[in-house]
């Protein structure tokens, strides 16, 4: 739920109680009002009446108004105190009963009692009470409303700043680190939420940076003892008489070594893809590629009697990094082969923009979501580092081309989407 | 032939230092910019290897002095950073070759002895070894004054084995040496035995002798006496 929508549900759960209560309250409150007023009116027109007893001296009834429900009788009841009603009466014009006030007082006079009665219809006061409603009705929506619109404005002004950094964090990158900057505001605490966003980005890049530095350091820094090592084994090798025993150990030494300085040297290239290290790009003929990485594996696939079926009738051309291409395809097809039986096949075919490989092997060992990790394998190839694929998936991503790997009749295939 | 090898790490510099004096080098040493930077300014060398990070300055700079100096030595540069970038500066700057660490020693001389053929352009312009004379410039091979017809993995192999004759190579050496990085992939040292076969039996059937020795479990060796 958006900030607006929450303040505004706030504001209304607390206001509309608040408001019916004292639209209630001031409807009583005037209601009262108005109705004192009319009892004063009733008490002037009883005095009035009273004078009227008075001058006329009369016995018999006087009707005080036209409908004659106010009127002057004599009563032969007791002295009681006066007393007011509310009632009804008949208005005859509108043909429908209405609320009225009523006042019952008696009169002593030359020994005689008079019944004054005198009738006030309230109608008009309902209907200032009806308006003065409806007056306040239309003044709480019109609050309301004229909230929303404020409301709306505010968040529009004052959380604008807040609205950008969000729009800045959601843009984020850190390869864009130096363009991500969250600019002074003058509202005090989005103006420390941009320090303190500022401060901690910062901080998350240079750990990043140092992060990235040491694992090429760290590789690099290997390869100095790996050649001391290497250099020594070539020495080594030199010297007469060696036992058979220990020319496979020197063997066994010179494999792990190779394997070690691989590893490496495929850890670093891994870094330098994540740290978008090949930025030079170019116009790739992906049809070129594959024909010079196939003529490269010539040999390879025709020990293993392997059959490839090169279908590129159209070329794929796509701006990359030559380097990398190179690299992308050479993993991909090195895997169709690596894993292939002999006698197998490989399919490679262009359509639009894809390139298709596929090949013919076992299943996997492993689960088709680890296929693209580092260091996951099939167990049976001990030749492989487990970095072949995770490679991959790093060109892929870096140059977002999108890449699908299924399995079906016992074809593994990866789909490339330039 | 006089070489300078630039290298500050001692126990690589002294297997270096080792190998190539094997191989009948002068090799003279220096562990840091500012000796070798002395010693490249001073002294003519037929071949100079240099790492690019040093103590003290960068092995760059080396290049950059030896070549505004007119040096007509060969350079090679040794680098932990195997990084196009690096390799591009480099050759820019002038040096002939580069080569990533960790490197073999025989995969060294070999590129040490055909930076030296390039160079002496106007002098021996072929190399004899007893009945085997290869012209390096045309490719070529003959035994006995009759040609050979090898493939180009043949020839590299051929080449490789007398740049490094009478020593031990390794098979994974001439596995890196032919195939560069692919050789990572599987079997390369049944291709090797397959190419090998082949330029013997070439080579046998011209009537030269069986110079290559088969070291049990580690590689060949290319005999000549």
């Amino acid at each position: 739920m958006k900030l607006i929508s929450k303040t505004l549900i706030y504001y209304l759960l607390v206001s509309l109680p608040l408001l019916v209560v004292a639209g209630l309250l001031s409807y009583f409150l005037i209601k009262a009002e108005l109705r004192d007023g009319t009892d004063e009116t009733l008490l002037s027109e009883k005095v009035n009446a009273e004078k009227l007893i008075r001058s006329l001296k009369t016995s018999n009834t006087i009707y005080l108004s036209s409908d004659s429900l106010s009127n002057i009788k004599l009563s032969s009841g007791s002295l009681l105190n006066p007393d007011f009603n509310d009632t009804l009466i008949f208005d005859q014009e509108e043909n429908e009963n209405i609320g009225a006030r009523m006042l019952k007082s008696h009169y002593t006079f030359n020994g005689n009692i008079y019944q004054i009665t005198l009738v006030k219809s309230t109608m008009d006061e309902e209907e200032l009470l009806e308006g003065i409603l409806a007056t306040f009705t239309l003044v709480i929506g019109f609050l309301i409303v004229s909230f929303v619109i404020v409301n709306w404005l505010l968040s529009k002004t004052l959380w604008k700043p807040f609205y950008s950094t969000l729009l800045q964090l959601n843009k984020y990158e850190i390869k864009n680190h130096e363009h991500h900057h969250f600019n002074p505001e003058n509202t005090i605490e989005f103006n420390q939420l941009n320090d303190a966003l500022n401060k901690m980005m910062d901080k998350i890049y240079s750990d990043f940076i140092q992060q990235k530095e040491f694992t090429e350091n760290a590789s690099h820094e290997m390869q100095t003892p790996l050649a001391v090592v290497k250099a020594n084994l070539s020495l080594l090798m030199q010297s007469p008489n060696l036992k058979e025993d220990e020319m496979n150990r020197l063997q066994t030494i010179e494999n792990t070594i190779k394997k070690l300085s691989s590893l490496n040297k495929a850890l670093i290239l891994l870094s330098k893809i994540e740290n978008n290290q090949f930025n030079e790009s170019d116009t790739i003929s992906i049809k070129a590629i594959v024909s010079r990485i196939t003529d490269n594996f010539a040999e390879v696939i025709q020990s293993k009697n392997i059959n490839l079926d090169l279908n590129l009738s159209e070329d794929i051309l796509v701006k990359m990094n030559p380097t990398l291409a190179e690299i992308l395809i050479t993993n991909i097809l090195q895997n169709a082969i690596r894993h292939n039986n002999d006698n197998g096949k490989i399919t490679i075919e262009s359509k639009g923009n894809q390139l298709i490989i596929s090949n013919t092997g076992m299943p996997l060992s492993i689960p088709e979501e680890q296929l693209f990790m580092r260091f996951k394998k099939n167990d049976a190839s001990k030749e492989s580092l487990g970095l072949g694929l995770a490679i991959v998936k790093s060109i892929c991503k870096s140059n977002n081309i999108n890449i699908g790997y299924s399995f079906q009749n016992s074809l593994h295939t990866f789909t490339l989407n330039f | 032939m006089k070489i300078l090898l630039i290298e500050d790490e001692p126990e690589l510099r002294k297997s270096i230092k080792q190998y190539l004096h094997q191989e009948g080098y002068v090799v003279e040493s220096a562990a840091d910019f500012i000796k070798a930077s002395e010693k490249a300014g001073v002294y003519d060398y037929d071949c100079v290897l240099v790492d690019i990070t040093l103590p003290k300055g960068s092995g760059l700079d080396i290049v950059k002095q030896l070549k505004d100096n007119g040096s007509k030595a060969g350079i090679i540069i040794i680098s932990a950073r195997n990084s196009s970038s690096d390799k591009i500066k480099g050759l820019d700057l002038g040096a002939d070759d580069y080569l990533a660490k960790p490197f073999d020693l025989a995969e060294l001389n070999s590129r040490i002895k055909a930076l030296i053929r390039r160079r002496n352009f106007d002098g021996n312009k072929s190399i004899v070894v007893n009945e085997i004379t290869i012209i390096p410039e045309q490719r070529q091979v003959s035994v006995k004054g009759e040609t050979v017809m090898l493939t180009a993995k043949e020839y590299d192999l051929l080449m490789f084995f007398i740049s490094n004759k009478n020593r031990v190579v390794s098979k994974n050496t001439i596995a890196e040496h032919l195939w560069g990085d692919d050789s990572d992939q599987m079997d390369s040292h049944d291709f090797i035995y397959v190419h090998l076969r082949n330029l013997r039996k070439k080579l046998m059937d011209k009537g030269c002798a069986d110079y290559v020795q088969t070291i049990y479990g580690i590689g060949y060796n290319f005999k000549v006496e």
